[in-house]
């Protein structure tokens, strides 16, 4: 058991080696890359389904480091075994979505082994049993984002989405290591089963999950560091559903189920995760209202999901444990890489990813549109798709956590989740009436987007519809090349998993639980939410959100100027740390540099007076000579 | 009988007038001149105190003529530079602000 | 005042006075050859203190080799013939000279004067003869002695290396044979230059020039 424990983890890594050292040779770099997949896949099918817990699986042996205790374990269960399986399982449909996607793209080569390496960060930070391997799958994940979204590096809009998600959450993780350490002093040790049965310091404790939290808000967008999450849209569509679907931004709530039994006990991290969440899905499901672009609104109702997930954690009683979170995160994984491969495989048909130009491309489309369709409807929460069940489960849970002691903190998250249950109706409504009402049903042609155009050199990327350029060039070059049978597969049996895949969480302990009352009160309201976009949209003929005002619509599709304050926050440092520079260059090392300044002024000056010339030189010399011998005579006598 | 103060004196002014012509000459071989008249007040001082009754080891004289022998070599090697300076930048004028770059200077700039 | 105290006198005020003119000379020539005077004159002193060897070398090594030397380097050096203004510094640099030579002279006089007041040589008796002297030198002055033959040795290797180097890096420098600062072009009127011309040749094989 414990071998394919380590291959697991260790092939991604080989096939980003190989496919590295062949991305010349597309189709050596795409076997590699899929057959390896694929191969881990099985492996964590393995995993799960004949699980034996274990958590004392040896990596590469202890480090020794005197008293504190870093065994680098890796730990194998039922949830890490759920989780690498889907994980697995999400990256080989992306791999071979990719094949065809990326199918002109000069480099994609790397980009296989990339995504190769972002799944071994991923799965290495799922079989962990260490603080010290997870921080290092996540740090890897970090990297590799940076290196996705800024695949198409000659635009700088992808480039500079690439550098602001690798800095925000850059930022975040000075959080996460700092939690990371605090629990480890507390524990004497990294392993993670140490860990949760440390007892010990309470503000250790507390500090340890409220820096985790900070480096989980941060990796997965709540909302001080949301907004690296939009603009990561400007990678190709397969790494947005790599990062969004079941990797990267769902790390986080992995880890805070990991150490759930902590938080559980820890009213004040709890709250704080209980208020980011409850603070971002609502947020974040009414910016994805107002989105005039298809992936940019896919982002925005991750992130909304995934404060979803986090807030399951945040209000779940403690007996329950993390199950509700997990199984929304495994929900999530099936629905969102649906939507998004399906998204860059209607892109393609229709040459963009704005909404404008997708309106109505999506009827005579066949097998995409029921995709589509049931990613829609999974995310709204429509029975009896994966999301339902999923998002119920957090319902039910915050619900308990509620009636049972959970205060405050658990009915502020109820609350929000309920609100979110109507606008992530809303938004998915609007979405599908857009993308599958004909255009002819619509009367004129819309001239009605708003035009966002950037005019500050700050809000390049946040613009709606910088996104879709790399498809545009992309198909404008290539043409509308029909999909080949592997990726539709790969979209079709996502669909079927979205539908079925709640067979996969009965395995998971609290994974499938719904409350009658809550669900019969959710269903109502997403049919509330769903009707009234309907009503309000004309049936579909018109854009729900050009009901909006424009003032309050066009910084919305901009992420109301997050982005400005982050530059902000950026120019204050960098001044801070020119001030800082500066005292030391100007203050306290001038007094070492001034006796050199002074010698090389001396020496400038003596350099002057003495122009070489001999005759002076020969005066200079007797006139010396004479006073000494003066006074030495004088002396003498 | 001789009185030594004469020479002594002798001594004396030669030396002076030796700084003089150091300093007043701006060719550098009239310059050497004034340094074999300072020499040769050394000279002549050493041989008036050899001259004193009692002088030990014949001191005077024989320090004389080592101080001739050393006259000799110094006025060769000074020549030779002034020759090699003469070639370099073809004056031998000790008043003119020498070239100390490592560029050699236009030709016939100061030259006597 | 003895016989021969009037006779230093004399000689003593030849010497003074040719060591004056040779530095105050307007003739270049004239200055080496008031120069000669001098220090012929500064051997009769010699002869009347009484110490004839020394005398004799002076004659030999100073007349007849340094102001001969001396006379070479002004015509190696294109010495001007006649009255020249340009062989002395400035007025204010003169006047510093005098100043400072006069102070030299005064130093001195005020120390030897003291010192010398009243003593007195009998040069019937001499207190070191020739043999003395020559005893002395090859015996307690030995090393020393030997020392300046190693010294006489090391400057003339330093005057011919002096040369020497100082031209191969004058080849190495200027590799152009036409450069105006060349020094064949200088000396090629100068009968006087043949030798310092001849040096450059042999050691600049590529800028001889035909002569």
């Amino acid at each position: 058991m414990s071998w394919i424990v380590r291959m697991i983890v260790v092939l991604p890594a080989l096939a980003a080696l190989i496919g590295l050292l062949a991305r010349r040779r597309r189709a050596v770099a795409a076997g590699v890359a899929v057959s390896v997949s694929a191969y881990v896949a099985v492996l964590g099918l393995i995993q799960w389904v004949a699980p034996s817990r274990s958590a004392d699986i040896d990596t590469i042996g202890g480090l020794p480091l005197g008293d504190l205790s870093v065994p680098l374990h890796l730990l194998s269960d039922r949830v890490s075994g759920l989780v690498s399986f889907v994980v697995a399982l999400v990256v080989l449909g992306i791999q071979v979505f990719t094949v065809w996607y990326l199918r002109d793209d000069a480099r994609y080569g790397q980009f296989a082994a990339t995504v190769s390496l972002f799944a071994t960060g991923m799965l290495l930070l799922v079989q962990s049993g260490d603080l010290v391997l997870m921080l290092v799958g996540w740090e890897i994940m970090g990297w590799c984002s940076w290196l996705l979204i800024g695949h198409d590096s000659e635009r700088a809009a992808a480039r500079r989405a690439a550098y602001k998600a690798f800095l925000v959450t850059r930022v975040a993780d000075i959080g996460m290591v700092v939690g990371i350490v605090a629990l480890s002093v507390r524990a004497r040790s990294t392993d993670l089963m140490a860990v949760l049965t440390a007892t010990g310091d309470g503000t250790l404790l507390t500090v340890g999950l409220v820096g985790v939290v900070i480096g989980v808000a941060g990796k997965s967008g709540l909302v001080p560091f949301h907004d690296w999450l939009p603009d990561a849209m400007e990678g190709p569509t397969p790494a947005s559903a790599l990062i969004h679907a079941a990797t990267m931004v769902a790390a986080g709530t992995y880890v805070i189920a990991r150490l759930f039994t902590l938080y559980a006990e820890n009213d004040t991290a709890r709250t704080l995760l209980a208020v980011l969440a409850a603070v971002t899905m609502v947020y974040a499901a009414l910016l994805a209202l107002a989105q005039t672009d298809l992936k940019r609104m896919l982002a925005y109702s991750t992130l909304s999901q995934i404060a979803i997930m986090l807030s399951a954690l945040a209000a779940a009683p403690a007996e329950l444990g993390p199950g509700a979170g997990i199984s929304h995160l495994l929900g999530h994984a099936f629905f969102k890489a649906l939507l998004f491969l399906g998204a860059g495989w209607l892109s393609v048909l229709a040459g963009g990813t704005a909404i404008v130009a997708l309106r109505g491309r999506l009827r005579p489309t066949g097998a995409l549109r029921w995709s589509m369709g049931i990613g829609l409807a999974a995310l709204a929460g429509v029975p009896p798709l994966v999301g339902f069940f999923t998002k119920d489960t957090v319902i039910d849970a915050a619900l308990e956590g509620a009636t049972g002691g959970g205060g405050l903190r658990a009915w502020l998250v109820v609350v929000a989740l309920f609100v979110t249950v109507v606008l992530t109706a809303a938004y998915c409504t609007r979405a599908w009436l857009l993308l599958d009402t004909p255009v002819a049903a619509t009367g004129e042609l819309p001239d009605t987007a708003p035009a966002v155009v950037a005019e500050e050199d700050v809000a390049v990327v946040t613009t709606a519809d910088s996104a879709d350029d790399a498809e545009v060039e992309r198909v404008h070059a290539h043409g509308h090349a029909t999909i080949t049978l592997s990726a539709a597969l790969v979209v079709s049996v996502l669909a079927a998993l979205t539908v079925v895949g709640t067979l996969f969480l009965a395995s998971l302990r609290g994974g499938v639980h719904v409350g009658l009352l809550s669900a019969l009160l959710s269903l109502l309201l997403l049919a509330g939410g769903a009707y009234a976009v309907w009503f309000l949209s004309d049936r579909g003929r018109v854009d729900v959100a050009e009901r909006i005002p424009g003032r309050v619509r066009e910084p919305a599709v901009r992420g109301f100027g997050v982005d400005t304050a982050y530059v902000a926050v950026g120019r204050a440092v960098t001044t801070v740390a020119r001030l800082v520079v500066a005292l030391d260059r100007d203050v306290v090392d001038a007094y070492p540099r001034g006796t050199a300044v002074v010698a090389r002024a001396a020496g400038r000056a003596g350099e002057r007076g003495h122009r070489g010339v001999p005759s002076l030189s020969l005066l200079s010399l007797l006139v010396g000579v004479v006073l000494v011998a003066v006074l030495g005579v004088t002396a003498w006598r | 009988m001789i009185h030594l103060s004469l020479p002594a004196a002798l001594a004396a002014l030669l030396a002076g007038l030796g700084v003089y012509g150091v300093l007043a000459r701006r060719n550098a071989v009239l310059v050497l001149i004034g340094v074999e008249l300072i020499l040769n007040a050394a000279n002549l001082l050493l041989v008036t105190a050899g001259s004193r009754p009692g002088a030990p080891l014949s001191a005077g004289p024989v320090i004389t003529l080592f101080v001739i022998t050393i006259a000799a070599a110094e006025i060769t090697v000074a020549l030779a530079i002034i020759l090699v300076m003469f070639r370099r930048t073809g004056h031998i004028d000790l008043t003119a602000v020498p070239d100390l770059s490592d560029e050699p200077e236009p030709a016939g700039e100061g030259a006597p | 005042m003895t016989t021969r105290d009037i006779v230093f006198v004399a000689v003593g005020a030849v010497t003074a006075l040719s060591a004056l003119l040779s530095v105050t000379t307007k003739h270049v020539v004239h200055a080496a050859l008031w120069l000669l005077v001098s220090l012929g004159s500064l051997a009769g002193a010699y002869l009347v203190l009484g110490q004839e060897l020394v005398g004799l070398v002076q004659l030999l090594v100073y007349v007849g080799a340094i102001v001969v030397l001396v006379l070479f380097a002004l015509m190696l050096t294109r010495a001007p013939i006649g009255p020249h203004a340009e062989i002395d510094t400035p007025r204010w640099q003169r006047v510093a000279g005098a100043v400072l030579g006069g102070a030299t002279t005064a130093l001195l006089a005020s120390l030897l004067l003291p010192l010398f007041a009243g003593a007195t040589a009998d040069l019937d008796r001499p207190s070191t003869t020739t043999p003395q002297i020559a005893q002395a030198i090859f015996g307690t002055w030995v090393w020393p002695f030997e020392l300046l033959s190693v010294l006489l040795l090391v400057a003339l290797v330093g005057a011919f290396a002096v040369s020497r180097i100082v031209l191969q890096r004058d080849g190495a420098d200027r590799h152009d044979a036409d450069h105006p600062d060349h020094p064949d072009h200088h000396d090629s009127h100068d009968d006087g230059d043949r030798t310092a011309a001849t040096t450059a040749v042999t050691s600049e094989p590529g800028t001889g020039r035909v002569g």
